[in-house]
């Protein structure tokens, strides 16, 4: 049966999506607001993480207990996030409660108390977050990679600044909120088991109002400073390894091959990182590489993390590979790498959750949201030809390298 | 959905869940061996055999065995606990026969020595990665300080010492106690069909060994011994507390994973409201966590080296209140309400079916439907949390915790 997809957009120009699945007895959704770190005022790093709590903080009637014991009392669990371009914030839920639940996210998003005591907590808790990371090199190198390697704003700390969060007051935060909860630039998006009409009557009586004051602003896209190698330092087990090069934005004609060319280097355990880096050289556990698209800026972020003494053949042997790759790819790896993508875009169709995420993120990015047909026959149309054609039009000139561990590299 | 069973002359359990609205199937073997089986001198073979597993057999190299996989487009692994090692797949349903063969041909494997040799390596830096996260390191130390010499304190990686020490003959004549059919189910849950599936194991595994195998079962009341380690390269607090449960086996399992719920999940809970919305703490986190004879509650609590006093005052007063005043009956509705959905929407995908089918016979041998499963967490009354509470008091509890050294902070 072919796809459907509801949509709607609400007289403030606030779009509404849907996808039913049939098979399922559960309603995942979620809501993008326009607040991302990369649209904050600058200064402000870590604002986002701070309003992503301080929101849940009290809202319409109901103080900040009451509305954690509302929510929990639907059974609901929550998701979301700050990322660079929205905070996201939604769940996952038994269909029968969508309606109330969607009430009490409506309080959330218009009519959050944002109270000074509670700022302090959610401010204090966002501090202790970025100093957290100092015992997750993992998470902590994947960071620094993204701010050092997107010009900036687009790869600010989605953690957020020590110095930067203590700047922060309720007041300035509470201005951030009033600005950039822009309804005309939210999204909404459902998958699941959910009557649309029902969903769309509920957002028009509780969002269709007109924003005021809304002050938008144009942020100066600036390169990073020209480092290319950082090396932080950490008494650790291993030296972490991030990785990361410029390609083609979800937008351009050539995604899906450069989709199929990351999946060669690490889609499965047959592709090539995995099986240079860890089958033939026993140099690291956990090895792999991926796509990673803004709206307006994407690379090749890759992660390895190995002992102090492995790091520089772990490094030379995973550059290599992304180099090597333009020289000549056959057709098995193109069939494997195709096989994997098409079977992982239907296995994650299953999940509502999943796919409200996909409908919104394809509506931001590309202004309306593709079919899993279409996303199929476009990695069908894919070839060994148009991959290599693409990777030599396209190759990676510079690595941007963050490692934290014991041991800086060359 | 339809539930079908089988078991081979050698004691091979094939069990399936048929749902023919499923877009996908997953498909896996549970094997009953894991770190609480292993004598002292070979700890972390066990998840030493689970990688081994993927290095090939006589007919397969290891390349060939990731390319049979990945031209399926299977998403497949597999994980190694205290007491399971759990190969798992989930694919398109035109491949699951592919995908099935190569599953029962790698549960022969060959072991052999040269990759043995370069996989050492790689379990090295497995346990290396480990270290590098102080929760896990926190929780694993608090597991083995807990359990004090009862074999479910047994670390699931081994250390560098005994990966060290370990010989690919030790590995070899444990995988044939341990991987014998009779110690092993292969289960299948979504869109699949169940006569070809059944004929294909039956032809292929019926000529696996059955062996005598077993597990001493002891429940563990803990150690309730307190320790700290200092690490000079971290920043914060990472706390584990960790006291007895009931078992895998126990009726009672569902009361106790409510109980978890009620006092750490991590929004809405006793922890939470208590801890991380007072921004004490930055997670603070109880489950409960069911095994073979025997069970936990597990605590995780990550804070500042200057809040941990508080903290852990704050702790005993939730304990304590729980003793004194118990739960409230809204509490566990809300409770219930999130386990409830949790269960319905973990249950829609196969994976997530698999997981819970393989698990049940794994502890009961007993297919349970997710009606069953909801029924049960619906009837767990008040007073049944109460009687958990007194039998086993969470408040007293064995605590490890790993933290920077304490006159820098």
């Amino acid at each position: 049966m072919a796809e459907r997809f509801d949509k709607h957009i609400l007289k403030n120009g606030m779009v509404v999506l849907g996808e039913p699945m049939e098979a399922v007895e559960s309603v995942a959704f979620g809501f993008m607001l326009p607040a991302g770190e990369a649209l904050l005022p600058e200064g402000c790093c870590g604002a986002g993480s701070v309003i992503a709590d301080w929101i849940f903080r009290g809202a319409g009637d109901k103080s900040s207990r009451e509305l954690g014991d509302a929510l929990d009392g639907l059974g609901l669990h929550r998701a979301g996030g700050v990322g660079s371009s929205h905070i996201a914030i939604g769940a996952a839920l038994e269909a029968d409660n969508l309606a109330q639940a969607l009430d009490l996210y409506a309080d959330i998003i218009l009519e959050a108390h944002l109270k000074e005591d509670q700022f302090e907590l959610a401010r204090q808790l966002a501090i202790d977050g970025v100093l957290a990371l100092d015992d997750d090199p993992r998470q902590k190198v994947m960071l620094e990679l993204r701010e050092r390697f997107y010009p900036s704003p687009l790869g600010r700390s989605v953690v957020g600044h020590i110095d930067e969060l203590k700047a922060l007051t309720a007041r300035s935060t509470r201005a951030i909120v009033k600005n950039n909860f822009n309804l005309s630039q939210t999204i909404f998006a459902v998958a699941g088991k959910y009557d649309f009409d029902a969903v769309v009557s509920i957002l028009d009586s509780r969002f269709s109002i007109l924003d005021t004051n809304i002050q938008h602003r144009a942020s100066n896209i600036e390169h990073p400073a020209s480092s290319k190698y950082t090396h932080l330092h950490n008494e650790g087990a291993q030296v972490h390894i991030g990785l990361m090069t410029e390609t083609i934005k979800p937008t351009d004609e050539d995604y899906y091959n450069a989709r199929v060319a990351v999946s060669v280097l690490s889609g499965g355990m047959s592709a090539r990182l995995f099986t240079e880096v860890r089958e033939k050289r026993g140099l690291c556990y956990a090895i792999g590489a991926r796509y990673h698209g803004l709206k307006s800026a994407a690379g090749i972020m890759c992660y390895a993390g190995t002992t102090p003494e492995k790091g520089q053949e772990t490094l030379d042997v995973i550059i290599g590979e992304f180099n090597r790759l333009s020289e000549g790819i056959n057709e098995e790896e193109i069939e494997r790498a195709k096989v994997g993508l098409k079977s992982s875009l239907i296995l994650q169709s299953e999940s509502s959750s999943s796919r409200a995420g996909g409908i919104g993120s394809d509506y931001y990015i590309l202004g309306r949201v593709r079919s899993l047909d279409e996303i199929k026959s476009k990695i069908e149309e894919t070839s060994v030809d148009s991959v290599l054609g693409f990777l030599r039009n396209n190759r990676f000139k510079d690595f941007t390298v963050v490692t934290i561990g014991p041991k800086c590299l060359k | 959905m339809e539930f079908k069973k089988k078991k081979l002359a050698n004691g091979l359990s094939l069990i399936g869940e048929v749902n023919k609205s499923a877009k996908s199937v997953s498909v896996g073997f549970f094997v009953k061996t894991g770190a609480r089986d292993e004598p002292k001198q070979i700890n972390g073979v066990s998840h030493f055999l689970e990688h081994m597993l993927f290095k090939g057999t006589e007919r397969l190299s290891a390349f060939e065995v990731n390319e049979a996989f990945d031209k399926t487009g299977a998403q497949f692994n597999a994980f190694t606990s205290e007491e399971n090692t759990v190969f798992y797949a989930a694919v398109l349903p035109e491949y699951l026969v592919e995908v099935t063969k190569l599953w029962i041909e790698l549960m022969r494997p060959a072991l052999r020595d040269e990759d043995f040799n370069i996989e050492k390596n790689v379990i090295k830096e497995e346990i290396a990665m480990y270290k590098d996260l102080p929760s896990f390191d926190a929780m694993e130390r608090c597991r083995s300080l807990h359990f004090d010499g009862h074999p479910c304190g047994n670390s699931v990686l081994g250390s560098g010492e005994s990966i060290d020490n370990l010989t690919a003959e030790q590995m070899r004549s444990f995988f044939v106690r341990r991987y014998a059919p009779n110690n092993m189910v292969l289960a299948c849950a979504g869109n699949f069909d169940w006569d070809q599936i059944r004929s294909i194991a039956q032809s292929s595994c019926s000529k696996w060994q059955k062996q005598t195998v077993g597990r001493k079962l002891e429940h563990c009341g803990g150690s309730k011994k307190k320790e700290r380690v200092e690490k000079s390269n971290l920043a914060r607090e990472h706390i584990c507390l960790m006291s007895p449960g009931v078992s895998a086996q126990d009726p009672r399992r569902f009361a106790a994973s409510l109980l978890g719920v009620i006092v750490g999940d991590n929004v809405g809970s006793r922890f939470f409201w208590e801890l991380v919305d007072k921004a004490l703490a930055e997670a603070a986190a109880m489950q409960f966590g069911a095994m073979d004879g025997t069970g936990t509650f597990c605590s995780y609590i990550r804070c500042s080296a200057g809040n941990v006093p508080k903290v852990l005052d704050i702790v005993r007063g939730i304990f304590h209140s729980l003793s004194e005043s118990g739960i409230t009956d809204d509490e566990l509705r809300k409770a219930k309400n999130k386990v409830l959905s949790a269960l319905v929407i973990e249950n829609e995908l196969p994976m997530g079916r698999l997981s819970h089918l393989g698990s049940n016979w794994i502890y009961l041998e007993q297919y349970r439907t997710i009606e069953d499963d909801i029924n049960a967490i619906r009837a767990v009354t008040v007073d049944d949390v109460h009687s958990l509470i007194g039998e086993f008091n969470p408040g007293d509890f064995t605590q490890l915790s790993i933290g920077p050294a304490q006159n820098s902070s």
